[in-house]
């Protein structure tokens, strides 16, 4: 290759981009590698100056000891996480969906000034339902329940904004020749609608799910026994109650609880990153 | 098939166009009910509840809740942890949203160049932005550590002296901002990059033909064009950042050192769940929905004026 062949080579033009490129990758996985490799070593190796980076003599002790501590329950609390979250994504798709079909295609008395008052409620911040809404938990019962963490949130105005875009979008001459054969408005939102739009609800599935899996701020306050806690809230505990004690062991916390998210994301990658554009999501 | 234009025409047995109107309304408010229901309650009702209560003095574990008006509003407004709280978070939303904004930037344009592996880093760069907050703090606690902390060990390289991050109040802040961009600059990366692909091609060529550089064309091309996405980034980012809980509760222990990372919704957890004070917690929601629907407000005035170019 000449010098002139590699000045027009795209590595030679695009030389500063790769560089750009390389430092931010290394921003990004930097704390994760550590994380990683100091999660393999005992707590002397770890608390020590200068820190190092690469465990002399690897362990998994730290392992061993986050999945076997009495107040640490990692599987149940990731379990609890999963549960919660797809019961909550499943609520939000069969809540959001019928309601957002009747917006884009159906004529009613109250569908313009109905959908612009929830459209208007985007702007009151959800935080301002957080007491009542605690309260009124407490008073079904539900405290310490998964019916907390599903239910609450299940009318997610942005969902039914979002699935409206799109049932919009459906060729209507699809609905007609499902009505000339005999379809009902049920049959139409079922066969016709949800079957083209499954792009926009898997889309809004992953990041509702993502948004749920991730969230602190409502678990906390709605969960209090050991059985009941979603992860995030785990590691929050972990976090309060064994910082001091064996650092190794946080670490360990911190990279089995974001491992079934990596490979959740290694296989949907691609969905999730044309989600993001699609429904203006980011996955908290 | 004539069945079928008699029910359309109404030149059936019934009156049908009037029935099928009201048929249409039935069906449409049967689709709705279940959403109108769950929003009614865990919505709306909430939402009333919420002002109402901001009125009594409302503790949990007391039996009588006396009318006291405007009180608590009024101890709110007197409260100088209330108004640090304010400030650490328009402190905090406002270097995070433009360092995830800036770095999101960055990062969209370098991988929209023609290059190889260009979706290879779009996966890599995003991978902060699915790990939860509990992850996050938990690792970032620990490379923030002052004594043996991997941060510090790098600045050394540079002859900066260990210096404990966690526990400074003025550093505190900017630390937890830091923490935040790393976290969630991926998503402003990825609404950048399908701005970037939406701006016609033909535009460059036109540039490059007279004589435009590349700061010229980023500068005169992208930049203008770019603006609605700009303006929904830094909206959403506004209204994210502003709710910021967890960085403050996982990586200064709830707010530290001392008060200087609280942030209002710390304040609000304080007041509601650790002080039980419900009647208070209100009003401080309250004031929280006012202040973030008064931002929001003023953001959407920007962004519906109209492009210049």
């Amino acid at each position: 290759m000449s010098i002139a062949q590699l000045r027009h080579s795209t590595f030679f033009r695009y030389f500063g981009v790769y560089v750009f490129l390389l430092v931010l990758s290394a921003f990004v996985l930097f704390p994760l590698v550590i994380a990683v490799s100091q999660s393999f070593m005992t707590n002397q190796e770890v608390n020590r100056w200068p820190p190092r980076v690469i465990p002399v003599e690897p362990t998994i002790e730290s392992y061993r000891l986050v999945l076997t501590q009495q107040d640490v329950r990692l599987d149940l609390w990731l379990r609890n996480s999963v549960v919660a979250a797809t019961g909550y994504t499943i609520a939000v798709l069969l809540i959001c969906s019928p309601a957002a079909y009747a917006f884009a295609r159906l004529n009613f008395p109250g569908n313009k000034p109905l959908f612009a008052f929830l459209l208007a409620t985007i702007m009151i911040p959800g935080q301002v339902t957080l007491i009542p809404n605690y309260l009124l938990m407490r008073d079904l019962k539900w405290l310490d329940t998964f019916n907390a963490l599903i239910f609450p949130g299940a009318a997610n105005v942005f969902g039914v904004f979002l699935l409206r875009q799109f049932f919009m979008q459906v060729p209507r001459e699809l609905e007609e020749a499902a009505v000339l054969d005999g379809a009902g408005y049920f049959g139409r939102f079922w066969h016709v609608i949800l079957p083209l739009s499954t792009n926009a609800l898997t889309a809004l599935g992953i990041f509702v799910f993502l948004g749920h899996f991730n969230d602190l701020f409502w678990p906390i306050i709605v969960t209090s026994s050991l059985q009941t806690r979603t992860l995030p809230v785990g590691l929050s505990i972990i976090q309060s109650s064994y910082a001091g004690q064996y650092r190794p062991m946080i670490l360990a916390g911190a990279v089995l609880s974001t491992l079934p998210v990596l490979i959740v994301y290694s296989i949907f990658q691609r969905r999730i990153i044309q989600g993001v554009t699609l429904t203006g999501m980011g996955g908290r | 098939m004539s069945a079928i234009m008699e029910r359309f025409t109404g030149s059936g047995r019934f009156s049908l166009p009037v029935s099928l109107k009201t048929r249409e309304a039935i069906a449409a408010y049967t689709f709705l009910a279940p959403f109108l229901i769950f929003f009614a309650i865990f919505f709306v009702r909430a939402t009333i509840a919420s002002v109402e209560m901001s009125f009594y003095d409302w503790r949990l574990l007391r039996p009588t809740r006396p009318y006291i008006g405007l009180q608590n509003y009024l101890e709110l407004f007197d409260d100088p942890i209330w108004w640090s709280s304010v400030v650490h978070t328009l402190y905090f939303t406002a270097m995070t949203v433009v360092g995830t904004s800036v770095v999101g930037l960055a990062a969209a344009l370098a991988v929209t160049r023609p290059i190889h592996g260009r979706g290879f880093f779009r996966v890599l760069l995003y991978i902060p932005q699915l790990m939860s907050v509990g992850a996050v703090g938990l690792i970032w606690n620990w490379l923030w550590s002052g004594q043996f902390g991997v941060i510090n060990y790098l600045l050394s390289f540079f002859g900066v002296r260990p210096i404990n991050w966690l526990g400074e109040p003025d550093l505190v802040l900017p630390v937890l901002s830091f923490t935040t961009i790393w976290w969630t600059f991926g998503f402003p990366m990825l609404i950048y990059i399908a701005g970037i692909q939406g701006i016609p091609e033909h535009l460059y060529e036109a540039a490059r033909i007279d004589g435009a550089s590349g700061w010229q064309s980023f500068r005169y091309i992208t930049l203008p064009l770019l603006r609605p996405t700009i303006l929904f980034v830094t909206v959403t980012g506004v209204i994210g950042h502003f709710q910021v809980f967890g960085q403050p509760y996982i990586i200064t222990g709830g707010g530290g050192p001392g008060r200087s990372s609280w942030t209002v919704i710390i304040y609000l957890y304080q007041q509601a769940w650790v002080a039980f004070r419900m009647g208070f917690g209100a009003a401080v929601a309250v004031v929280i929905a006012i202040i973030m629907a008064i931002i929001t407000t003023f953001q959407f005035k920007i962004i519906s004026r109209p492009v210049e170019y």
